[in-house]
């Protein structure tokens, strides 16, 4: 079933409900004037404990990637003790095909700032940083133009309707990045907030008893906060009627895919762009509807479901659901962020992948030796595959060197060589003889300069 | 890649007596940023922006001089500074062209758009014009992939990008 309203575009004109040309900034008094801050309202009307009880009643997963319950994220933190407590948003997106966040800092966010006033309120923060990435220049403006409207309007600072939490007054500020992937993993941008290297800390201690500055820490994505005011205003029961409820049969303690969701179209469909839809959405239909069908007439070749750092899916997974099981049932790493990279019959898989792993190769941290040497080796068997000289060995090779990175096999600290292993794996095992026709059977000595772009 | 790193041990830095911290920057950042942080070390990002914002790029001087400012030695905040693909510690073009190369870009052509400029501007990624208007640079994905291919020139993002348009765009800069 199609979603019957919109949420998260509900102020941005957004195909089928309006023309994307029309877009533009939603100030305070029309967000308000539209129903905004309806749902902080409330929650300030209920106790702290409450507001986590609706929130984890709605069964609302993290949009940023790792579909983590963030009801239960918010539950772990420690009783107060009166001492500092943060909030941070994770608005570094930079994964490759993903631009759903920029889409909501751009036009409502507001609709953010809501959700982090409902996380505050809720978890006992008294400080709240939303880490944006470097290269959002216009993206910042806007952000920094919105917090100054709720500062005037008493939704943070002195006075404010939020009232004094851990003996201080809430505050929200921006902090800008400077270009560093590696930022948007959690510990990394706790890091990097903290004026450093944007280094990943090793697990545990989770962020949540001991994160920025060593004091409790919540870390959100942008689409999951602004998610939160709506549940609020309107109940956890209203929004899950929205997505993918569970199988008969199937336990509640299994994490099922409520609420509607912001999808990117990018790649080969005659119009990409970001689109609300339910969970649990085929990609087949979102590519037909949403994306205007495949560019030029052609075939429908694979599709990255959320991000690269997921996997592909396969020509025959064309009808594949994108929810949070989308992992299990299709053989890829998860649903990511749903940025949905759809490529075409004509796509040169080696030439994909190659991109896909100079990426990474591009963007370890260097901190841990087998995702630095790991990617670097990688991209470089590519290029030199895709140019022709590779042999059969390199391909297992290829995902000898994959299987072994990362921190599902337990050799690395963040997750950054699961994503290229998953790249490489996927890759391979669906589109195997691509690979196979570009290699050749016997040895010789490889005379391709490799890694000059 | 943010874990090269320069051999600096026989590195002179170039110094001139006027500080490039100047105390009306220090005035304005203790106010506004270092109070946001518990920690000073916190407004290491922002003061490296603070001072590539006027300088266009980070002298090493400055470095120095923001260590002192946070109470940090100079070698952590090179340290931090060096770790990120924004910063340069070299002077750069006065203007930047971050030409997107991630997988949207690229299965849309991303590649007619960098040879485009590398023949136009007779610069390779990385460099910069010698008259020191433009500086080339490759960029991991913008986040601009519904309108691939992309460039950010400076502070504005461009979409839907051709070779012919985004040359315009680089003829019309001032």
């Amino acid at each position: 079933m199609p979603l019957l309203e919109p949420v998260l575009c509900k102020r941005i004109p957004t195909a089928p409900w309006g023309d994307p040309r029309d877009r533009k900034y939603v100030n305070y008094e029309a967000f308000v004037a539209t129903g905004g801050y309806a749902g902080l309202k409330k929650a300030l009307a209920m106790e702290p404990k409450a507001v986590i009880e609706v929130v984890k009643a709605s069964e609302l997963r993290g949009r940023g990637g790792a579909g983590f319950p963030a009801g239960m994220k918010w539950s772990f933190l420690p009783p107060e003790d009166g001492k500092r407590r943060f909030l941070t948003v994770n608005a570094d997106e930079s994964e490759p095909g993903t631009f759903k966040d920029r889409m909501l800092l751009d036009f409502d966010p507001h609709l953010m700032l809501e959700g982090i006033a409902i996380c505050m309120h809720a978890c006992r923060l008294d400080t709240a940083y939303i880490y944006i990435r470097g290269e959002y220049h216009a993206q910042a403006a806007t952000l920094q133009r919105a917090i100054d409207e709720a500062y005037a309007n008493k939704i943070f600072g002195a006075g404010s309707m939020l009232g004094q939490i851990n003996g201080r007054d809430a505050e929200c500020f921006m902090h800008r990045g400077a270009g560093a992937y590696i930022c948007g993993e959690e510990t990394g941008l706790l890091e990097s907030l903290e004026g450093k290297r944007g280094w990943p800390r090793i697990k545990p201690p989770f962020p949540a008893v001991a994160g920025a500055f060593g004091r409790p820490t919540i870390i959100n994505n942008v689409e999951t906060l602004a998610i939160v005011g709506p549940i609020l205003d309107r109940g956890a029961d209203w929004f899950k009627t929205m997505g993918k409820g569970r199988a008969e049969g199937v336990p509640p303690t299994v994490p099922a895919s409520f609420g509607p969701k912001l999808f990117g179209i990018s790649g080969h469909v005659n119009t990409p762009g970001v689109f609300e839809e339910n969970l649990g959405i085929k990609c087949s239909e979102l590519i037909e509807k949403y994306g205007g069908g495949m560019r030029g007439g052609k075939k429908f070749k694979a599709a990255i479901p959320g991000g690269i750092s997921m996997g592909v899916l396969g020509t025959d997974q064309y009808h594949a659901e994108l929810d949070f099981d989308i992992g299990r049932k299709y053989a890829v790493l998860g649903l990511g962020t749903a940025g949905v990279v759809v490529m075409d019959e004509d796509t040169d898989m080696v030439k994909a992948l190659r991109n896909m792993i100079r990426f990474y190769a591009h963007e370890s941290c260097g901190q841990c030796t087998p995702c630095r040497e790991g990617t670097g080796w990688l991209s470089k068997m590519l290029h030199r595959i895709e140019a022709g000289d590779g042999t059969t060995r390199d391909l297992d090779l290829l995902s000898e060197i994959a299987g072994s990175m990362g921190a599902m096999p337990g050799t690395t600290i963040c997750g950054l060589a699961d994503g290229a292993n998953w790249a490489v794996r996927t890759m391979l095992n669906k589109f195997w003889g691509d690979f196979e026709k570009r290699v050749r059977k016997e040895r010789f000595v490889s005379l391709s300069v490799v890694g000059a772009r | 890649m943010a874990w090269i790193t320069k051999n600096s041990g026989t590195m002179q830095i170039e110094r001139r007596t006027e500080p490039y911290l100047t105390d009306e920057m220090k005035r304005d950042l203790e106010a506004k940023v270092v109070v946001r942080y518990p920690t000073r070390r916190a407004s290491t990002l922002p003061c490296l922006h603070a001072v590539q914002e006027k300088y266009n790029y980070i002298p090493h001087q400055a470095i120095e001089e923001i260590g002192a400012f946070l109470g940090l030695p100079a070698s952590e905040v090179l340290d931090t500074c060096t770790f990120y693909e924004m910063f340069f510690t070299q002077p750069r073009g006065k203007y930047v062209v971050w030409v997107c190369q991630s997988i949207s870009c690229e299965l849309l052509g991303h590649e007619k758009l960098m040879h485009g400029l590398e023949e136009k501007l007779g610069i390779l990624p990385g460099e910069t014009t010698p008259d020191g208007k433009i500086t080339l640079m490759h960029a991991e994905c913008l986040g601009a992939c519904g309108g691939a291919p992309c460039a950010l020139v400076s502070e504005t993002m461009h979409e839907n990008l051709t070779a012919e348009n985004l040359e315009r765009i680089i003829d019309s800069l001032p």
